[in-house]
């Protein structure tokens, strides 16, 4: 019989303004793997970063390994053997992959830190766990999935009874996933208990024991993890029936939109041709590193192209920038929705007018306040972004909701062609869908819709039409009723050169 | 043999910010071949002295500056506290108190400054720029109140061994002053690259909130660089006493600044995390033969505040160009080797 | 938003102490106001100054140096109040910037007749930036006169060292103590303070006119800033260049020129220019041949009379006053 290692009872956390945990209990045993499921919101990040000490609670009762923690800190916590991988990457760019594993426990003899010893350990902390990296290697220069694996292994180098993993699989690549679960078998074999947070729901099969669901800041209900009870899982989760996971609308596909001609951009976009039309959504499916955000960059105008035409409702428009993209009617909804989508420190209204100031100026270039409100009013309506008021900090909003701002800016000026990257990263499965739905009705209204994404069963479920890109090129295109998992991949990895 | 010498050379380049610091070291030999040209007195034994003499203040007030750099903020107030040092140890003096004593005294306000620094930055969570400009404002009203708003008087015989001890005295015909610079420099470069301490330098400067989740102690090392520097400008204004053997309330005017274009030419990072000491020599030396340089040139003013002047924005440029391409977009992975097993 | 609000509160703070303007007892005088009511209240204040005058009541009169750290500011204002006191119906203040800055004179020229001023004793930081607030203040009434630097508008009086002839005695100083050396070439080295100060400026034009005609080469003048450190370094790389004979042109110039010939130990000629502690000690030791010591108290004490003399319609002189300079050596200086 498995103890209970983890026991929180009755947690209480009150931010300003909102309660983010009510009376939340969560109890895990040794050797297990539970899942914290639950909508963006809902309180799964509160609640480890409170079992982690990186929040004290307001009420309720914690006990680690039998005792009763009466305060936690993050110091308390790694004596006691609870490591937190966080969502957002935490490295020192500027340090090697060694110094960030023993960041905050240097090992020293005296005064002088024992760099050769700690290089040596990281060496073989790395090897245990399969990695293949040089410890002595600036984080900087890896990639972000490399990066996140480094972030797994100082987690684990610390020899930790209760590892807590928050989306720890968002950047990684499908071998690293699988290294990443072989991992965790083994860790639960060495009874440590484990605590996994995720939006993958389909990645949950393979490691997990049970799960306890929350919502709305309450604990909903915890079970033992069985595939077939997914929908119920869901429904859980969002409080109410998700009919459909991927919403398919169809419509009939009209004139050809955008036409894209022998576009050249690098190495990562070699000699791409596509072809969009109205009432058809067209999914761009393949590996990380195909190329694939790095076209649509290209198309959009934010990188440099060296060939390309690129043609909308049958004219050619010259793009040598973003404006000239804007002008013509392309968007894009970058991948990075913090980064290169919203500015995070400015309100709802001011992102949301951003783009469109030429339309609200007059002609001193004073912008109508009248003019931004109703915009502003207008978009948030129509789709339906959940907002106390206009006035909030966009950074502040939850990622389904951010979502809706960065392509809600776009549509306030009539775009012809919204192409999406990644558009539903990160965000919870009742948002999904909204989201969806979103792409849904730009298709109806004949609006161009292209989008890329990592997540195979989100490409298979809206796109009409899906384009497999590898290496740079585009390697394959299928309409998505004729395409299966296994087609697509097959495509995804046809690479120029065979790599022993 | 061939392959020995390739691998000691490429462990040099493989040291993080190397590659900047051989570049300026390169165009220092340069810059000081070129003096020498144009006025062979340049390289005369009595120069050389004087001008390693001339660019130890530099190194030291570079050394400090850079600590706090690699952490990511900024020290304003390193001038004022050259002036502050400079007053409070040479009014001491004229009043009669043993040299030493007033450097004791002198080092402690010096180290107040630094203290306070360091907590309204990371315990009050000010802007660094806002923070040190407003020490560098109240170190130098201190600097001018000491002696009631006048220079003070010649410290006197009395101080004479202070002086020599500072500036004018020589060990193995090398200035004391470019000692005292090595030895610090030594000690400074020890403290950031093999110990602990340092390294949290560079880690809260790359990442504070890795840092700060890692366990790291953000107000001590951020209080610790500041200290540093403090330390620094307080030699160097004890330095500058006793090169005048009288306090002067402007000493030390404008020297942040000095700091920052030591530090940055060196290949220190003005966005924190990066930068190696062994730069800010460079640097420093680079600011020191310029000025020395361009007298013996017989340089008209402009020219040499237009010379000085394009080096710093070259240098910062470089380093602006460099440090931000360098972590960019790393998400693309461009050189990504995936098997063919990269598949379910 | 705590952490807001103490960085704006510190950032006023800093701001209104770096407001330039500070007086003689260091109340700092802040007050911004437009150039209408400065007008304004200045010709209230000269018309109720000419009132008060024939009543026997005192006179507002400011005293606007460079700035206030430098001693030479200091005997000015000593000089000043010595008048002050002597002749008792004087409301006296003295104002400066904290650092040498056009700008903020003009700030605390502006400050000076809001304040009531009825006489400005000037020392004017920039000959030409000054003039257009100081025409605005004489328009209105208020009573002009410069000590140590003059601006290009003329005024009742300048009181002054005669900055050309000072420079050219320290010159002939030089070459005299040269000639008894036996040396009649040989290169020659200024140390100034900038290009701008118009006063120091001048010190080397008559500096260097005492050499024309002669066989010594003077080498590109270099700027210490008036920085005693600074311009030790300069001085010291002249000595290394060979130079015979250095020149300071202002009191930390001076300091650090005689600083470097002591440490040389060679027989260089220092000469340079104001008196202070240091230099007098760096004269007694031999380090230093000679000061052209200015005297600034005169034009504070001479000024002040003048001014009040203007103000109650008197006789004021000549339009320059030399207020001279005295060669302080070894021997005269003891």
């Amino acid at each position: 019989m498995q103890e209970d290692i983890v026991r929180m009872q009755k947690i209480v956390k009150t931010f300003p303004g909102v309660k983010a945990l009510d009376d939340v209990s969560f109890y895990l045993k040794s050797g297990e793997v539970m899942a914290l499921l639950g909508e963006n919101g809902a309180g799964k990040s509160t609640l480890v970063k409170i079992l982690s000490g990186v929040y004290p609670k307001d009420g309720g009762t914690i006990e680690v390994f039998g005792s009763e923690i009466r305060e936690m800190t993050t110091q308390k916590a790694r004596e006691l053997g609870i490591a937190i991988i966080h969502q957002e990457l935490n490295m020192c760019q500027h340090l090697t992959v060694a110094e960030n594993i023993f960041l905050g426990r240097e090992r020293t003899r005296g005064l002088v830190l024992s760099e050769k010893e700690m290089n040596k350990e990281a060496a073989g902390i790395l090897r245990r766990l399969n990695i293949d990296l040089d410890p002595e290697e600036p984080v900087g220069n890896l990639a972000v999935s490399k990066q996140q694996m480094v972030e797994i292994a100082k987690a684990l180098s610390m020899n930790a009874r209760i590892l807590i993993m928050d989306e720890p699989t968002s950047a990684l690549t499908s071998k690293e996933i699988n290294d990443l679960f072989t991992i965790i078998k083994k860790l639960k074999k060495e009874s440590c208990g484990i605590v996994y947070i995720s939006h993958r729901l389909e990645e949950l099969k393979h490691i997990i024991d049970r799960v306890t669901i929350m919502r709305d800041g309450r604990f909903i209900t915890s079970m033992n993890f069985d595939q077939k009870r997914m929908e119920e899982i869901i429904s859980h989760m969002v409080g109410r029936e998700i009919k459909q996971k991927f919403p398919r609308v169809s419509c009939r596909k009209g004139e050809r939109i955008l036409e894209i001609r022998n576009l050249n951009a690098g190495r990562m976009v070699r000699g791409i041709n596509l072809e969009l039309y109205e009432g058809e959504i067209v999914g761009i499916a393949g590996l990380m590193g195909a190329g694939r955000t790095e076209t649509t960059r290209a198309i959009f105008g934010a990188d440099p192209k060296e060939t390309g035409q690129i043609f909308l409702d049958g004219k050619e428009v010259t793009i040598h920038n973003v404006e000239d993209s804007i002008k013509a009617g392309i968007v894009l909804a970058p991948e990075d929705r913090k980064k290169d989508g919203l500015c995070t420190k400015l309100s709802i209204r001011d992102n949301i007018a951003l783009p469109n100031l030429d339309v609200l100026c007059g002609k001193l270039g004073i912008v109508s306040r009248k003019k931004e409100r109703k915009m502003t009013d207008e978009t948030v309506d129509s789709l339906k972004i959940k907002l106390a008021n206009a006035e909030v900090d966009a950074g502040s909003l939850s990622g389904g909701n951010q979502q809706k701002v960065v392509v809600g800016k776009w549509l306030a000026r009539n775009s012809r062609v919204v192409i999406f990257d990644e558009p539903t990263r990160g965000i919870d499965v009742a948002a999904k869908v909204e989201i969806y739905n979103l792409m849904n009705e730009l298709k109806k209204k004949g609006i161009g819709v292209l989008f890329v994404s990592s997540e195979m069963p989100e490409v298979l479920g809206i796109s009409d039409r899906i384009i497999i890109m590898c290496d740079g090129k585009i390697t394959g295109e299928m309409a998505a009723t004729e395409a299966t998992q296994d087609q697509i991949l097959k495509f995804a990895t046809q690479f120029d050169r065979k790599i022993s | 043999m061939n392959s020995k010498r390739q691998s000691w050379f490429k462990r040099l380049f493989a040291v993080r910010g190397m590659g900047q610091v051989v570049t300026v070291g390169v165009g220092l030999i340069v810059m000081c071949v070129v003096f020498g040209i144009i006025n062979p007195t340049f390289f005369s034994g009595k120069n050389v002295a004087n001008l390693l003499r001339q660019i130890a203040p530099i190194l030291l007030i570079g050394i400090g500056q850079s600590y706090v750099l690699i952490t990511g903020n900024i020290d304003l107030s390193i001038g004022s506290v050259v002036g502050m040092s400079c007053m409070i140890s040479a009014t001491m003096m004229t009043k009669g108190l043993n040299p030493w004593t007033a450097v004791l005294l002198t080092l402690m306000c010096c180290l107040i400054v630094g203290a306070v620094n360091g907590l309204l930055v990371a315990k009050c969570k000010l802007p660094p720029f806002i923070a040190t400009l407003g020490t560098m404002t109240i170190a130098r009203g201190v600097a001018q109140i000491v002696n009631n708003n006048y220079n003070t008087d010649a410290i006197g015989d009395g101080a004479k061994g202070f002086r020599d001890f500072f500036y004018y005295g020589k060990v193995a015909g090398v200035y004391n002053t470019v000692i005292i610079a090595i030895v610090l420099w030594l000690v400074f470069n020890f403290l950031l690259s093999k110990t602990r301490t340092g390294r949290h330098i560079y880690a809260i400067g790359s990442n504070i909130e890795a840092s700060k989740l890692s366990g790291v102690n953000i107000v001590a090392t951020t209080t610790k660089a500041y200290l540093v520097s403090s330390v620094s400008s307080c030699v160097v204004g004890l330095v500058i006493c006793a090169t005048s053997g009288m306090g002067t309330m402007d000493a030390g005017n404008a020297y942040e600044m000095y700091a920052v274009a030591a530090s940055v030419i060196g290949g220190v990072s003005t966005l924190g995390g990066q930068g190696i000491l062994i730069g800010t020599v460079i640097g420093a030396s680079i600011w020191g033969v310029l000025q020395n340089g361009l007298q013996f040139a017989g340089a008209p003013v402009a020219i040499r505040n237009i010379v000085i002047g394009a080096i710093v924005v070259i240098s910062v440029l470089i380093d602006v160009i460099v440090r931000s391409g360098k972590f960019g977009k790393k998400n693309k992975v461009e050189n990504q080797v995936l098997d063919q097993e990269a598949l379910s | 938003m705590k952490r807001k609000v103490l960085a704006a509160v510190f950032a006023m703070g800093l701001i209104a102490s770096m407001a330039g303007c500070s007086s003689g007892q260091k109340e700092a005088v802040s007050k911004v106001q437009t150039t209408a009511a400065v007008t304004e209240a200045a010709s209230t204040a000269a018309e109720t100054a000419k009132e008060e005058a024939s009543g026997g009541g005192a006179y507002k009169i400011y005293l606007i140096t460079m700035d206030q750290m430098d001693q030479h500011w200091v005997n000015v204002d000593a000089g000043a109040q010595k008048a002050v006191k002597e002749l008792g119906n004087v409301d006296y203040k003295w104002l400066a910037p904290d650092v040498k800055d056009d700008a903020k004179q003009i700030e605390c020229i502006n400050n000076a007749v809001a304040g009531g001023a009825q006489a400005i004793l000037l020392a004017a930081n920039g000959p030409d930036a000054v003039t257009a607030s100081l025409q605005e203040a004489m328009d209105a009434g208020v009573k002009v006169v410069y000590v140590d630097s003059a601006a290009s508008l003329p005024a009742i009086q300048t009181l002054a060292t005669d900055n050309k002839a000072a420079g050219k005695t320290a010159g002939e100083e030089m070459i005299k103590a040269l000639k008894e050396n036996g040396i009649e070439s040989g290169k020659i080295g200024i140390v100034n303070v900038n290009a701008a100060t118009a006063s120091t400026v001048a010190r080397e034009e008559g500096f260097r006119s005492a050499f024309e005609g002669s066989q010594f080469e003077i080498l590109e003048t270099q700027y210490g800033e008036g920085d005693a450190a600074k311009s030790k370094d300069i001085a010291a790389n002249y000595i290394t260049q060979g130079c015979v004979g250095i020149f300071g042109a202002n009191e930390g110039s001076t300091v650090g020129t005689g600083n470097a010939i002591q440490e040389a130990g060679e027989t260089v000629i220092g000469v340079g220019f104001d008196k202070s502690d240091m230099i007098l000690q760096l004269i007694k030791d031999g380090n230093l041949l000679a000061t052209m010591a200015q005297n600034p108290d005169v034009m504070g004490y001479e000024g002040i009379k003048i001014a009040v003399n203007a103000l109650e319609g008197k006789d004021t002189g000549a339009e320059n006053f030399d207020t001279g300079v005295s060669v302080l050596t070894k021997e005269t200086s003891n």
